[in-house]
């Protein structure tokens, strides 16, 4: 987390300033503490602590980290001219700038001192992120495995791939046993043939006068024993891989060009009346196809992955495990869901639909070969054969040869198993679920030693940037010691950032530096907003959000994360974060955001114009819905999000013994003022002033901005109550744009003079300001949040002059973002792995 | 080490290690078990409801002074003293002997967390703003460490949504201790299973040679890693011994396991206990849990157990609805404790509370030596925050039971302004109920004299 700004225009270097004063502690009585006495004390020292930071206290030491770090923030407020407060009565230039270059000095000379020990990377646990993904790499398919996992700590603003948040428990460990022991169930097989599992079912069309077909499945509702209502399966195993394949074609309406079909599986029904069903996904594809040239589709995936709903006793009956394949329309325009249209929709045709696992074109599969393969010792020296196969294992599971005494451990585990057990798989496959729940497994270690050195940087390497465990090219780079020649390291941080892995990292890594998550569960006010969502729209469960299938929240998610990695994996400037002339959009989006023009559900790049009022991360619905009340825009939360998370500033909560907004206005939430009132009484009070007034002129431009994240010149009156929305006569998107005009009848307020900064009106104008004015510190703010992620460690005071240089590199690189993370994997500050 | 039984093994390691772990008797465990003269148990439930409380008359829910007591406040009544019942808190009326509600109480850790998230510390108390950002052990587990050994289960923890949730948004009300969570059980089936089925069908000699093994594999698992801990730096050691706790306290789950395959499971029936039953009929699947910990307690299976009846942040959970089910009322859960139409979210809590005292009323009715269950149970119910506006001050806090562990009930007690003590205060008093001597639990200050006879 960034503490300190560094204003590269407005830095003072050593001898460039005018005014100097002497470094160290004597000069700091002479000309330092009389500085603060007449400017800082009377409101952080004897009397009053605002902010709790007192300086009168200060003694022109900088031994101590807490001091250092308090140094840094003095620096960082007279150098930004963010304090002393406007209001106050301001030191001149040439003071100001003297101070903020001789704590500079200080700072710099001892920080120095031991940067080694804070630059440090420490023991922790894989995230449960970063666990999945590397069980997927080592065994060779995927298996949701993270569900199982309690889950990991989020912080808002924070990473949480660090020592301080990845603690071990017994809970932890436990699950991780049940996990290593599923994931070796599935990846070694019996031996002899298996038993395949096979269901088919066929599906007819009937006459155009009964409405949709019987082998139909339309956008909305749909007839019973249709494709719609799921294929059961017979029966199915346990473990493997499954197969379906279905002939399926569309019947689109004039002008559309397609239809998403996704297939799920699982089990439940999808009625609107089910309340348990379990069902994941196994593939989309996108129909464009007629009747007449039907096709066949094929999917693959592991059936492990989708539960299937356990035997259960019913009516004195033992009824088995069960599961069923359901196809589903998401084509999706913005049209309402209510009503029956279906046949005026897109509609897929599925003649049949087959399902078969295991697959055994290859058996036994390759994932139980690669680790139990073929080799003389297994039959003629079994004892040397399970060393051979642990010793493989080990390697790849460790990410570093492992030693001779660690294998030795793991044959006493298999000697204590074999003879318990039937097989010889089954042996193996508690021995090496075991090496799974090992600590070189699940923990990043680092010692330095010179054999394990480049180990640990392949390691850290691909953790970065895949979050998950280094491929062959990585350990050989490793073996052959090159990964400490720069020209190799950039050659491989461009190759795993072009691999389609870099898309896990990029999501994780926006996920949590944009705080996105909580945009998923702020309810939306559906008076306000009818047809944000897709809503089940009968039956016990009218109203909420249909959770099997994706929504537009999935869409907005998908929207900010795809962007930040369009923009990494094209190496486009920082500024495109701020402003944008494209978005990322789908079709679903497109038609939130009143963009023109695309079809499809798949993201893509599309051009934009002014009018759009889009660009940029600051307008991204994932995060103004996240920011919001879900009735209202939120001028606070925005406005912390934009200092967090696009300027970089650390923003305290309130203080404890602050009352909450509510309290101090109003004795209960029915008789609250509106946000904007509430805004203004609060700044009238002292306590909450201090802050406030710094704060909140930053969330204004927000306010052209609605609950659900589209744009708004205007709003609905203060206390009207909105709720005459009619499906019937609103259900394309100008009948809904017509009830939206018709209830928002007041001109918006979003001007604000930001703190430090000129006047803006709106969105377009504080965009303009942060990329002409605060563009140094929006790189460096991006920079920081990629050091820490990649680091897996917060910043302290000593990696100051790291970011610094960073910055600088940046700056004459003409700060491009993939180029920001390769000069980061350059560095010594991520290289370097000092010896314990 | 070859010639010795995996048993004084453990014994050994553990006292190696030298940490303060509670080490079940071990020789001769099943006769001690037997011979011991029957002392009935001392239970202790800590039951959460979410999203708050409707507390009308004022700032943080305290009534301000000269205002008519609303009828649908969750508070009983306007004065402390002896209990009135109003609308809301009807349904224990027939209770009044046995409950107490405390006004004015709250942890001053979840102070900052926001209403949303100081659910996290309901159990702990922890200081989450500041010095405890992972968390801390909750009473229940204070509790179990202490005493836990005495029955098959060291502690039952339950919630309506399951797992352990996040830092701000925790779906259990049990932890260990800082970042150790313990995730919640939430499928009737499977818990129901798991406390009087837990062989799954196989053969005790099987059960028992299974466990045997794995204490031997996760014992050599040990040695492996306090070799590895050995070469690492001194941050990373603890790191490390973290793992090796995880790790040995698997070993005593397993061990203990395996010394309760001696003693035969509780034999109970599945008769009137709809395990299949679904989250749309919320009445019965929260009776259900409930059940489940009655059955928990009435067969001596744990003596502790903590229930979470939703969390602020079910919106992904099927209990999201619950009260669209309940009520009629067209909405989410969440958004009856913003609106707080009168009526809606007063007959919310009143049914909240009708479920609560479903679950009192059974013990009530469950003799048991000279009294009944209830008697012998300290049963917590309360929530985190008071009202629409999520203040994380005055807390909803409702105490029921343990009338012979010595606590009096039948009072509004009432903690404000100057009278201003930690909501930890009464779990001291409630730990040392049961049977746990602590002085001192999070930031109290005290016991909590008020209930105490």
């Amino acid at each position: 987390m960034k503490r300190f700004q560094i204003l590269l225009a407005t830095s003072f270097t050593g001898a460039a300033c005018g005014a100097e004063v002497a470094p160290g502690s004597g000069s700091f009585t002479k000309e330092i503490a009389p500085f603060f006495e007449a400017h800082c004390v009377s409101c952080h020292g004897r009397e009053k602590s605002k902010g709790k930071v007192t300086l009168h206290t200060l003694k022109g030491d900088f031994t101590t980290d807490d001091e250092l770090e308090r140094w840094e923030l003095i620096r960082e407020v007279l150098e930004s001219g963010e304090m002393p407060p406007e209001e106050e009565p301001q030191p001149d230039d040439a003071a100001r700038k003297a101070v903020a270059s001789w704590i500079d000095a200080g700072v710099r000379a001892a920080a120095g001192k031991s940067p080694e020990m804070e630059t440090l990377p420490t023991t922790r646990r894989l995230t449960n992120f970063e666990y999945q993904n590397t069980i997927r790499d080592l065994l060779g398919f995927e298996l949701n495995l993270i569900d199982n996992l309690p889950e990991d700590p989020v912080k808002p603003y924070a990473f949480n791939n660090s020592a301080e948040f990845m603690l071990m428990g017994m809970e932890q460990i436990g699950r991780y046993k049940e996990s290593a022991r599923r994931a070796m169930a599935s990846a070694i097989v019996d031996p002899g043939e298996p038993e395949v599992h096979r269901s088919r079912s066929e599906w007819k069309a009937h006459g155009i006068d009964r409405g949709i077909g019987g082998d139909e499945v339309g956008v909305w509702g749909n007839r019973r024993n249709t494709p719609a209502t799921g294929m059961g399966l017979k029966s199915f195993p346990k473990n493997g891989e499954y197969r379906i394949r279905i002939k399926a074609s569309t019947i689109l309406p004039p002008g559309v060009g397609g239809m998403p079909l996704r297939l799920v599986m699982g089990y439940g029904g999808l009625g609107e009346n089910q309340s348990t069903y379990q069902i994941q996904t196994v593939g989309t594809v996108r129909l464009s196809n007629s009747p007449d040239n039907a096709e066949v589709y094929e999917f693959r995936g592991r059936i492990e992955n989708h539960p299937p709903r356990p035997p259960r006793a019913e009516k004195g009956r033992l009824l088995p495990s069960s599961m069923a394949i359901t196809p589903q329309n998401l084509y999706d325009d913005g049209t309402l869901n209510d009503g029956d249209r279906n046949l005026s929709m897109p509609r897929a045709v599925i003649e049949w639909m087959e399902f078969e696992a295991p697959v055994t074109d290859v058996w036994p599969p390759e994932h139980h070969t690669r680790i139990l393969f073929d080799s003389p010792l297994r039959e003629s020296d079994p004892k040397s054969y399970v060393r051979e196969v642990l010793k493989r294992f080990v390697d790849r599971a460790y990410r570093r040869p492992s030693t001779d005494q660690e294998i030795e451990r793991f044959v006493k585990i298999y000697e204590l198993v074999r003879p318990d057990v039937e097989t010889f798989e089954a042996a193996m496959r508690e021995t090496l679920s075991m090496v799974l729940i090992s600590p070189p497994f699940l923990f990043h270690t680092f010692s330095g030693d010179e054999e394990s050195r480049h180990f640990e940087l392949a390691s850290k390497l691909s953790y970065f940037l895949w979050g998950s465990m280094p491929d062959e090219e990585l350990m050989r780079l490793a073996r052959e010691g090159s990964l400490d020649d720069p020209g190799v390291v950039e050659e491989q941080v461009r190759r795993l950032l072009a691999d389609g892995r870099s898309k896990d990292f990029i999501a994780n890594f926006t996920m949590q530096w944009l705080s996105l998550a909580k945009m998923k569960t702020v309810p939306i006010n559906r008076e306000l907003f009818p047809r944000f969502l897709y809503y089940v729209p009968r039956g016990e469960r009218a109203g909420t959000e249909q959770p099997y299938r994706p929504t537009i929240r999935d869409y907005m998610i998908e929207e900010t994360t795809g962007f930040v990695a369009d923009l990494i994996k094209s190496n486009a400037r920082v500024s495109n974060l701020v402003d944008s002339d494209f978005a990322y959009l789908n079709q679903p989006l497109a038609a939130h955001y009143g963009v023109e023009g695309v079809e499809g559900n798949e993201f893509r790049r599309v051009a934009i114009q002014p009018k759009h009022r889009l660009g940029g991360l600051l307008t991204h619905a994932s995060v103004l819905i996240g920011n919001g009340t879900g009735s209202a825009p939120h001028p606070i939360y925005r406005a912390v999000w934009l200092r967090e998370a696009i300027l970089g500033d650390e923003v305290k909560p309130p203080p404890a013994d602050v009352p909450a907004l509510t309290d101090t206005v109003g004795e209960s939430a029915e008789k609250a003022l509106t946000i904007k009132d509430l805004l203004a009484q609060h700044r009238q009070k002292e306590s909450c002033h201090d802050c406030h007034a710094r704060l909140d002129p930053w969330g204004i431009p927000f306010e052209q901005y609605n609950a659900i994240g589209r744009f708004q010149a205007k709003v609905p009156k203060e206390g009207t109550r909105v709720n005459q929305f009619n499906p019937a006569n609103h259900q394309d998107l100008a009948g809904y744009q017509a009830y939206l005009d018709s209830i928002n009848t007041e001109e918006i307020d979003a001007v604000a003079r930001v703190p430090h900064g000129p006047r803006v009106e709106g969105m377009e104008d504080l965009k303009a300001h942060l990329l002409k004015d605060r563009k140094d510190e929006v790189a460096e703010n991006v920079l920081r949040r990629f050091l820490t992620y990649g680091l897996g460690r917060s910043l302290t005071v000593h990696d100051r002059f790291v970011v610094e240089e960073l910055l600088g590199q940046a700056i004459k690189d003409g700060y491009r973002l993939q180029d920001m993370i390769v000069s980061i994997c350059k560095s010594p500050a991520f290289t370097n792995i000092p010896k314990r | 080490m070859k010639q010795k039984s995996w048993h004084l093994n453990r014994r050994e390691l553990l006292k190696g290690g030298g940490a303060a772990l509670a080490l079940p008797f071990l020789n001769g465990m099943s006769l001690g078990m037997e011979t011991r003269p029957k002392q009935l148990p001392k239970r202790m439930l800590v039951s959460y409801f979410a999203y708050g409380a409707y507390m009308p008359n004022g700032p943080d829910g305290i009534p301000a002074a000269g205002k008519e007591h609303d009828a649908w406040s969750w508070w009983p009544t306007a004065t402390p003293g002896p209990l009135g019942f109003n609308k809301s808190a009807a349904p224990f009326e027939p209770l009044k002997d046995y409950v107490t509600y405390l006004r004015g109480l709250d942890h001053a850790g979840g102070w900052s967390l926001g209403g949303h998230s100081s659910g996290d510390v309901f159990a702990t108390g922890a200081d989450m703003s500041e010095r405890e950002k992972t968390n801390n052990i909750s009473l229940d587990q204070v509790a179990a460490n202490a005493n836990g050994d005495q029955t098959r289960y060291s502690s039952l923890v339950l919630g309506t949504e399951g797992g352990t949730g996040s830092y701000g948004a925790c779906k259990t009300l049990s932890h260990r201790g800082p970042g150790r969570p313990i995730p919640s059980l939430n499928k009737p089936q499977e818990i129901f299973s798991g406390l009087f089925t837990p062989y799954a069908g196989k053969g005790v000699e099987d059960v028992r040679a299974g466990l045997k093994r794995e204490a031997s594999i996760l014992d050599l698992m040990m040695d492996q890693s306090s070799s590895l801990k050995n070469r690492l730096g001194r941050e990373d050691q603890a790191k490390m011994d973290e793992y090796l706790d995880s790790i040995r306290a698997l070993e005593q789950r397993v061990e203990r396991t395996s010394q309760w395959t001696h003693s035969p499971v509780p034999n109970v029936d599945t008769k009137g206990l709809n395990l299949e039953v679904s989250h749309k009929d919320p009445q019965e699947y929260i009776r259900c849990m409930y059940d489940l910990v009655y059955l928990a307690f009435q067969t001596d299976s744990t003596r502790y157990a903590t229930l979470m009846l939703e969390s602020e942040h079910s919106s992904s959970s099927e209990m999201w609805n619950y009260a669209t089910y309940v009520l009629g009322y067209k909405g989410a859960t969440h958004d009856i404790a913003h609106k707080r139409p009168a009526d809606y979210s007063g007959q919310w809590d009143r049914w909240r509370a009708e479920q609560h005292a479903y679950f009192l009323q059974r013990l009530r009715d469950t003799p048991e030596g000279d009294g009944n269950m209830l008697d012998r149970t300290v049963v917590l119910w309360g929530s985190a925050h008071p009202h629409a506006s999520h203040s994380t001050r005055n807390y909803p806090i409702h105490l029921a039971g343990g009338n012979k562990l010595g606590l009096k009930h039948g009072n509004l007690h009432s903690f404000e302004g100057k009278n201003k003590v930690p909501l930890a205060n009464l779990f001291v008093s409630m730990l040392n109920a049961v049977d746990v001597p602590v002085e001192k639990f999070a930031d109290s200050t005290g016991p909590m004299t008020e209930i105490l006879t």
